[in-house]
């Protein structure tokens, strides 16, 4: 399972010269799950296309594995980095859910009942699997969303990155978000999300990254993070902490940012 | 007052239907918040109180739709704009793509009411007053960030000046700034006194904003009622909706053995803080 | 003679030049107008110079082909009528805002909802090209070879072309609802916030083209101009 590694990651969109990206080194070791926050505009996005080669660094360097992401194409990085979008509906033109999901793994060179398995594996994963030969557009917007998360799931990459995964879910589809990455997590799967839900990112990643004007301005545990001496920090990139973390430090207690913790840490001390 | 009556939905060309027998009221200064799984019928349930089902939709609907105790089955869509009013969640879909400025923008639905030109200015104005977006007035609304857009298109529709304002997950596509946005806007607009019918995941939100809750589980109205008690229903759990934090966190609190006391006490001191913030 | 150069040059003075210099817009008027009619008037010129029938005053042989002065002066004059066209067409697209004409027009009682289209169609192109975009992304993301061999490449069109239609139809069904939403399909005149003001000196002048337009063919017809 390869490591990622960005190195003076600076980013210019040629029209308007606008630094999205301004200076990011980022190592992600292999097996890490690993969520990225920030307001939109703080060049979440254009950070994580750079790990599949989608966008290319106008200075800086992007290595997969220690080997520099440069000299590979987009097609032959999608075998090791699978990213899924946000918006389901750019993506997805096959007739039935199976054709779908089949795309991904076909492009890589799958076939046969290697093809099948993985297709199999992927809509049970999401929970699509009796509706294998449905009409994407006759699923619900909730169920397309995992739908693509499906068909990239389907390539076996040993990175995913997910690009607001629970934005527009309901709470069965965010339910089902958080077993797919844990799943992945517990197979040696690195697991990259961006997010904007903050319970979603402290309760299921070990570290968290967060991003203002291109840059990384504070990254560490859920515990470091969204502990009270980073509040102004996330304040100023207009992020807030989640609740538990709030009604901890009301408390008194030390950094509390998951149910867990807070209700630990309220029978220890106060019983 | 809007009622709808025994009302079924279904979409033209679909097998079956996604509204079956819902009944519901809306009084006029009242919040009801609408929650329940994806394709519950949550979105067909606002097109459908909006007139756009199935006046600009088709379909065939069964049962009354009622305002202010006339039943608006002959009426034209465009006659029910002033009535109800209705936005989505994507904000820029819903923007008329031909205004340039953020002020004409607002405008766009009462310049089409055939009203006279001071009062279109003066419902132009009071909106954009309502949702506080005056220093954006002259900016270019595709340039807007998400939040800004959602609260440029609900002034757009409280510039009809409806009776009822339908607003299908309004937050559903924004970051964490957006949604601050736009809840506080629905808060504000929520205290004057505005009739809104909301349907929302974020359950925190309807939580601090609605009067009362209604489930919808495959078509059907499965619980309804004050919101607080609604919110704090068990049974919401089995239909696939998230609990509100508070209730949550009580429910954590009591299986881990933490005394009762203490996680009131916790919880209410979060509140005031988050008021006074 | 009139009819022939001196005429549409007259008439490229007045109509087109010196509305064009108090506007302003002279000189970008000269620049794209040159450029609109570059390749026809090169043409139209080497044709008619050296190719042209009953001509018998020689200015010029270039072996085989001659150039006449007959040719030259019909040349000259197809020119110059070239230039006039173009010149009011470049004048009239120089001098009037979109947004201007669109309005004036549904005050005039144009449908809004033509005034809606040409104003939204505009729009339509530059989306689709970003939602072709980000569909090609997350193909790509999803294996896609868009760098190797033509045949692969053609094979990668459908996956981005069908959600680029599909994509489209049903955001045009969004746009759809939410304009209907708003009154938009109200039969009758929408209310007008603004116009472009109208003086009584764009009227005469416009009354004077019209009065000048009908004189000229007439005279045409009588034969006056030969």
């Amino acid at each position: 399972m390869p490591d990622l590694a960005l190195e003076g990651l600076v980013h210019v969109y040629r029209e308007g010269g606008v630094r999205a990206v301004d200076g990011v080194d980022l190592h992600i070791g292999a097996g890490e799950r690993v969520a990225i926050i920030g307001q939109n505009g703080s060049g979440k996005s254009t950070l994580v296309r750079h790990l599949n080669g989608l966008l290319r660094p106008t200075t800086g360097r992007v290595l997969v594995d220690g080997v520099d992401a440069a000299g590979r194409t987009v097609a032959q990085l999608a075998r090791s980095v699978g990213l899924v979008f946000q918006d389901p509906d750019r993506q997805i033109f096959a007739g039935s859910v199976r054709t779908e999901v089949e795309f991904g793994p076909r492009n890589l060179g799958l076939r046969g009942d290697e093809l099948r398995s993985s297709v199999e594996w992927a809509l049970a994963a999401v929970g699509l699997e009796s509706d294998a030969k449905t009409n994407p557009y006759d699923l619900g917007a909730s169920r397309r969303k995992l739908l693509a998360l499906a068909s990239v799931l389907a390539m076996r990459t040993a990175v995913l990155v997910l690009d607001e995964p629970t934005t527009g879910q309901d709470e069965l589809g965010v339910q089902r978000v958080r077993s797919v990455i844990d799943d992945a997590h517990g197979q040696g799967r690195t697991v990259i999300a961006i997010s904007h839900d903050m319970r979603f990112v402290a309760e299921g990643f070990e570290r968290v990254v967060v991003m203002h004007s291109g840059r990384v301005v504070l990254e560490g545990a859920p515990e470091r993070v969204f502990r009270r001496d980073a509040w102004d920090q996330l304040a100023s990139t207009f992020l807030e902490p989640p609740l538990p973390a709030v009604i901890g430090d009301r408390m008194g207690l030390e950094s509390t940012p998951t149910d867990a913790m807070l209700i630990r840490a309220l029978s220890r001390e106060l019983g | 007052m809007l009622t709808l009556e025994g009302v079924s939905y279904r979409y033209a060309g679909a097998t079956r239907a996604s509204l079956r027998d819902v009944s519901l009221t809306l009084r006029d200064g009242e919040v009801l918040g609408v929650v329940g799984r994806s394709e519950a019928g949550k979105s067909t349930l606002c097109l459908v109180v909006s007139g756009l089902a199935p006046r600009t939709l088709g379909g065939t609907l069964s049962g009354r739709l009622l305002i202010d105790g006339r039943d608006a089955a002959g009426r034209a869509m465009h006659d029910m704009a002033s009535d109800v009013a209705i936005g989505f969640q994507n904000p820029g879909t819903q923007l008329s793509g031909v205004a340039t400025t953020v002020y004409e923008e607002v405008a766009f639905g009462p310049m089409n009411l055939g009203i006279g030109r001071d009062q279109v200015l003066r419902r132009t104005e009071s909106s954009i007053d309502a949702l506080a977006i005056r220093v954006l007035v002259d900016r270019d609304p595709d340039r807007l960030s998400g939040g800004q857009q959602q609260l440029v298109a609900i002034a757009g529709l409280l510039a009809l000046a409806p009776r009822h304002l339908i607003l299908d997950e309004p937050t559903a596509q924004l970051d964490p700034a957006g949604t601050r946005l736009v809840s506080d806007a629905i808060r504000r607009l929520a205290a004057g006194g505005a009739s809104i019918l909301i349907v929302e995941q974020k359950v925190d939100l309807l939580a601090g904003v609605c009067d009362r809750v209604m489930a919808l589980d495959e078509g059907r109205v499965t619980l309804e009622g004050q919101a607080e008690s609604v919110l704090a229903n068990p049974a919401l759990h089995a239909l696939g909706v998230a609990e509100p934090s508070p209730t949550r966190l009580r429910r954590l609190a009591t299986e881990a053995g933490v005394a009762a006391r203490t996680i009131e006490v916790a919880l209410s001191r979060a509140a005031t803080e988050a008021a006074d913030a | 003679m009139l009819g022939g150069i001196i005429g549409p040059v007259v008439v490229v003075l007045i109509a087109v030049v010196t509305p064009a210099l108090a506007a302003g817009v002279a000189r970008d008027l000269v620049r794209t107008s040159l450029l609109l009619t570059l390749p026809i008037a090169i043409s139209a010129l080497l044709v008619n110079l050296f190719f042209f029938p009953g001509g018998h005053q020689v200015l010029l042989r270039l072996g085989p082909i001659t150039a006449t002065a007959e040719g030259l002066e019909f040349a000259l004059e197809i020119l110059v009528r070239i230039m006039a066209i173009s010149g009011a067409i470049t004048l009239f697209y120089l001098t009037t805002r979109p947004q201007d004409l669109v309005v004036d027009l549904e005050r005039r009682g144009v449908s809004a909802r033509v005034a809606f289209v040409a104003n939204a169609s505009v729009q339509t192109v530059p989306a689709m090209v970003e939602r072709a975009q980000q569909i090609a992304a997350a193909q790509r993301a999803r294996g896609l070879d868009t760098e190797g061999s033509l045949w692969r490449r053609v094979r990668g069109v459908v996956p981005i072309v069908g959600p680029v239609i599909l994509g489209s139809i049903a955001e045009v069904e969004e746009r759809t609802l939410a304009l209907e939403a708003r009154g938009f399909t109200r039969p009758g005149m929408r209310t007008l916030l603004w116009w472009p003001s109208d003086s009584a000196q764009q009227r005469i002048a416009r009354w004077g083209l019209v009065v000048a337009l009908l004189s000229l063919v007439g005279a045409r017809i009588a034969g006056w101009l030969g």
